[in-house]
């Protein structure tokens, strides 16, 4: 057992290493020994991928690692990123080699003869490596055709493939973080915040947000052992949004209204700190009696145009959340002094906007417009 | 060889200029061409492979000096990547230019020239930055994700989707990748609202292609889908089946159940459209052939694997017989339908008796404008074997006068254009032999020869005239049920069997009778030894 997890030791270390300058050194058999290893590895994985415990002995070592580099994602992964990239570390490895320019002539010549022998017999018992880097060009390819020619642009993000895709590696790492550490999904989600670009993760956030309970992947659904508790992804994710106000302010600035009506709807969690957030928007708004409408003091100030939105959204939701939504617009009106004039509390124009795009709403659906709830 | 080089640089010159109009393929023109050439063009990658690795970087460009233009053309072809092993053997023709020692700068940059095409090929899970930094953050490479990603972008399919068309032409190129099957489906089985195909016929070619090749495995549903859309992907398969049972061993009807049974024809053949095609094509060729034995052979048992699978199917689709068999009396129909396993013994002859009646019937009836003549009603009779086989051997066993209708049945069997006068005389002589071997089964001692002469046959009359099979037939019959038939087989064989025509006319009977035997159960064990001895040593004798 010590000696297997040595062995995945060190080809996580090689792993690291094959992104480096230090492969300038290597010859043509050093590369031969380092396929040869990934290729090994590989066996390991298919035999022992089953085996509960060896398994869980082996995440756990990489789990080890991790706390020693200060936690997972301090940087971009080096090494071996869990256990399932075992039973492909050969292409990881393979990848990285052709990609790393300090690897020098011969020692790329070496490689680019074991990647690609040729035709030859294939073997009956798994995939040769030249057979799995083809089947990624081809993927690759696939993807890119049916993305771009055979669907019309989506407008649900929500629904966008690579979106979801993204969304469900979130998650899944999140899972893993943590069982590795307890503390371990809010500060990997910190550290992440400060290095991604954020607008698209907040867009894979909320799309995360949006996901049915987590099932295996394809590669792990021979393996029952592993139990995927419903939502713990989304937990984590909902526990760190709301101790991170800054964070959840700008989660609510850049996703569309009906997005957050959705994932609000889903966490309810989330809906008093939504509901806290447009308040404090709205009573940045003044009236401008020139003009007739609310508008901001600042530039970064949300319009009126867009609080509406949400707020019509939040109306649109299915209860309870439309009903919270109602009664903290209602009584926020009757804190400003219960207006029923246009003009003097955002909140009573809030409340007669909506009530009129309702009224609206029933007339062209042909019901009676008798009194709404709203 | 020198002929194989001209012809490669022909080729080449073709293929450079196709490949210069395809460009990425992002119309719908180039894409359809593209379609069309991919699997030519496969195969001239691999011939182009073939020349390259024989030579090294310096060759391989005073010979083909605009080959690094050619390849990358390729590359950059999204649906020559995506097509079976297209990508592969183009990372083998790229990795025959790379120099070993690169001696000067021109060949350092060829090396890392290919280096980057080759990285170009395997990175072409390609997205934005923000999404690779994302998925790198996470610690994820492509390789992790992307059967994921694959099957996120199949399962959209299933919501809303206004380009069909374009869809299933990106598709053609990767009907061979498992991951895409869904999407196959999908596509195969979607009802569209126009009342014209929308999907394009290259999709229907690939997917058929595939199936008959057996590089794609669809569920029952959507391959039928398939063939009511795309009529030429079943006659294709029907085609496809034809060329095999010719090229496969004469005469063993369990190969034929194999083939027929693989080619999911008698599944599909519960749609009564699909079924009236494949019936329509196996007419075909019974015309063109004059009724050949093994043509005849195989619709039998084309038949009976169809009832089969429409027992199974009984409890989805429930079509009235009629719509299979439209120009046959229902009764009639429902008499030959009938399994002679699930009829008692006892009653067989009375079957039989009941069959001839009817269709007796329906061929002397010239009143009503009978559709199709006696020849349709021959068609109806002749897949059922179980039936028609067996008429024959039930007139045997019969110790009392053999009844007019079974002859009948019997002349009608063996030469279905006989006019009454010639039937009427045929079944006279069929009902003279039958006298003979009844009396010879009674004798204790028999002779081929006074067996031969009993059935009249002369070396002078045609052999291959109708009413002569039918003899024949006879004669093998009683050979193998009589006590003393044993005895003389060999002998009867060699005498009936004088040219190579006729013997395998005597091997498809053998294997035939022995085949209907199994399934229906009713083999002696001594008349089974004696007929699988019979047909073994014939096989060696052709």
């Amino acid at each position: 057992m010590e000696s297997l997890l040595q062995h995945l030791d060190r080809f996580s270390e090689l792993l690291a290493v094959s992104r480096t300058a230090h492969v300038r050194t290597w010859d043509p058999v050093t590369v031969r020994r380092a396929l040869q290893w990934a290729r090994y590895l590989r066996h390991i994985h298919r035999r022992f991928g089953r085996h509960g415990p060896i398994r869980t002995a082996l995440e756990r070592r990489l789990h080890n690692q991790w706390r020693q580099e200060g936690g997972f994602g301090r940087g971009p992964v080096p090494g071996l990123a869990n256990f399932q990239a075992l039973g492909h570390g050969d292409v990881l490895l393979s990848l990285r080699l052709l990609e790393n320019q300090a690897l020098g002539d011969a020692a790329r010549h070496h490689l680019v003869q074991q990647l690609f022998p040729g035709p030859g017999v294939p073997d009956a018992d798994e995939e040769t490596l030249q057979e799995s880097l083809a089947r990624l060009a081809r993927c690759g390819s696939a993807v890119h055709m049916l993305r771009f020619n055979g669907y019309r642009k989506n407008l649900n993000l929500q629904e966008d493939s690579l979106m979801k895709t993204q969304a469900e590696l979130l998650l899944e790492r999140l899972q893993e973080v943590g069982k590795a550490e307890a503390e371990g999904p809010s500060r990997f989600l910190s550290r992440l915040w400060e290095r991604l670009p954020q607008n698209n993760f907040l867009k894979v956030i909320a799309v995360a947000l949006l996901q049915p309970p987590l099932s295996p992947r394809p590669q792990e659904e021979s393996e029952p052992s592993i139990h995927k508790t419903p939502g713990e992804g989304s937990q984590a994710l909902v526990h760190w949004l709301l101790g991170n106000s800054e964070v959840f302010a700008a989660f609510c600035r850049a996703l569309p209204a009906g997005l957050l009506t959705l994932v609000t709807s889903r966490h309810p969690a989330l809906s008093p700190v939504y509901l806290g957030l447009l308040t404090d928007w709205g009573q940045r708004l003044h009236y401008d009696l020139q003009k007739g409408i609310w508008v901001g003091t600042e530039s970064q100030d949300v319009p009126w145009e867009e609080l509406h939105n949400r707020f019509q959204s939040l109306c649109q939701a299915p209860p309870p959340l439309k009903d919270k939504v109602l009664t903290a617009l209602e009584t926020c009106k009757a804190q400003d002094g219960d207006f029923e004039v246009p003009g003097l509390s955002i909140w009573t124009d809030l409340l007669l906007a909506l009530r009129s795009g309702a009224f609206r709403k029933r007339q062209v659906l042909g019901l009676s417009p008798g009194l709404s709830s709203v | 060889m020198a002929q194989d080089s001209v012809d490669l640089s022909c080729d080449y010159q073709f293929w450079m200029q196709k490949l210069s109009v395809w460009d990425q393929a992002s119309t719908l023109e180039t894409q359809q061409d593209t379609c069309v050439h991919l699997a030519r063009f496969q195969e001239f990658l691999r011939k182009m492979y073939e020349a390259l690795k024989e030579m090294d970087s310096n060759t391989i460009f005073e010979r083909f000096p605009t080959i690094d233009q050619l390849l990358a053309k390729a590359c950059w072809n999204p649906f020559i990547l995506a097509y079976d092993e297209s990508q592969k053997i183009l990372i083998w023709c790229l990795c025959c230019l790379i120099n070993k020692e690169p001696q000067n700068s021109r060949q350092s940059k060829l090396n890392s020239w290919v280096q980057g095409v080759l990285s170009h090929i395997l990175s072409a899970l390609r997205f934005d930055k923000e999404v690779a930094l994302f998925t790198q953050g996470l610690g994820y490479a492509p390789i992790d994700y992307y059967p994921g990603l694959l099957k996120n972008v199949t399962k959209r399919v299933n919501g809303n989707i206004s380009r069909l068309a374009s869809l299933s032409r990106v598709c053609v190129p990767l009907i061979t990748l498992p991951d895409v099957d869904p999407l196959v489906e999908a596509l195969l089985v979607c009802h569209g609202h126009e009342p014209q195909e929308i999907l394009q016929p290259e999709f229907f070619e690939a997917v058929n292609e595939a199936i008959l090749l057996k590089k794609i495995s669809l569920p029952m549903s959507a391959v039928v889908c398939l063939w009511l859309r795309h009529l030429p992907s079943l006659e294709k398969a029907m085609l496809h089946l034809f060329e095999k049972l010719i090229s496969s061993e004469r005469n063993c009807l369990r190969r034929i159940e194999c083939f027929i049974k693989d080619s999911l024809l008698p599944q599909a053949a519960c749609h009564p459209a699909i079924f009236r095609v494949v019936d329509e094509m196996f007419r075909c060729a019974l015309l063109e052939t004059d009724g050949a034995p093994e043509i005849i052979a195989t619709i039998q048992v084309f038949t009976q694997c169809f009832l089969e699978a429409l027992e199974k199917e009984n409890k989805q689709l429930r079509f009235a017989l009629k719509t299979y068999f439209p120009y046959t009396s229902p009764s009639l129909a429902m008499v030959l339908l009938q399994d002679p396993q699930d009829v008692p013994r006892g009653r067989w002859l009375q079957t039989l008796k009941h069959i001839s009646e009817l269709l007796r019937e329906a061929v002397e009836d010239q009143t009503h404008g009978s559709r199709g003549g006696p020849l349709e009603s021959w068609f109806l009779f002749i897949r059922f074997g179980g039936w028609a086989e067996m008429v024959a051997e039930q007139l045997l066993r019969s110790a009392a006068e053999p009844p007019a209708a079974l002859l009948w049945l019997l002349a009608f069997y063996y030469s279905p254009r006989d006019g009454r006068q010639q039937r009427a005389q045929t079944m006279v002589q069929v009902k003279a032999v039958l006298g003979h071997l009844l009396a010879m089964s009674r004798s204790s001692s028999l002779s081929a020869w006074d067996l031969q002469t009993a059935a009249g046959q002369d070396t002078d009359t045609d052999p291959r005239a109708p009413a002569q099979q039918l003899i024949r037939h006879l004669l093998l019959h009683f050979v193998l049920w009589a006590p003393g038939g044993h005895t003389i087989a060999r002998d009867v064989v060699t005498l009936l069997a004088h040219t190579a025509e006729i013997t395998h006319e005597i091997i498809g009977f053998l294997d035939q009778t022995l085949y209907r035997w199994d399934r229906l159960g009713i083999e002696s064990p001594r008349s089974g030894k004696l007929a699988r001895e019979l047909l073994k040593e014939l096989r060696t004798q052709v």
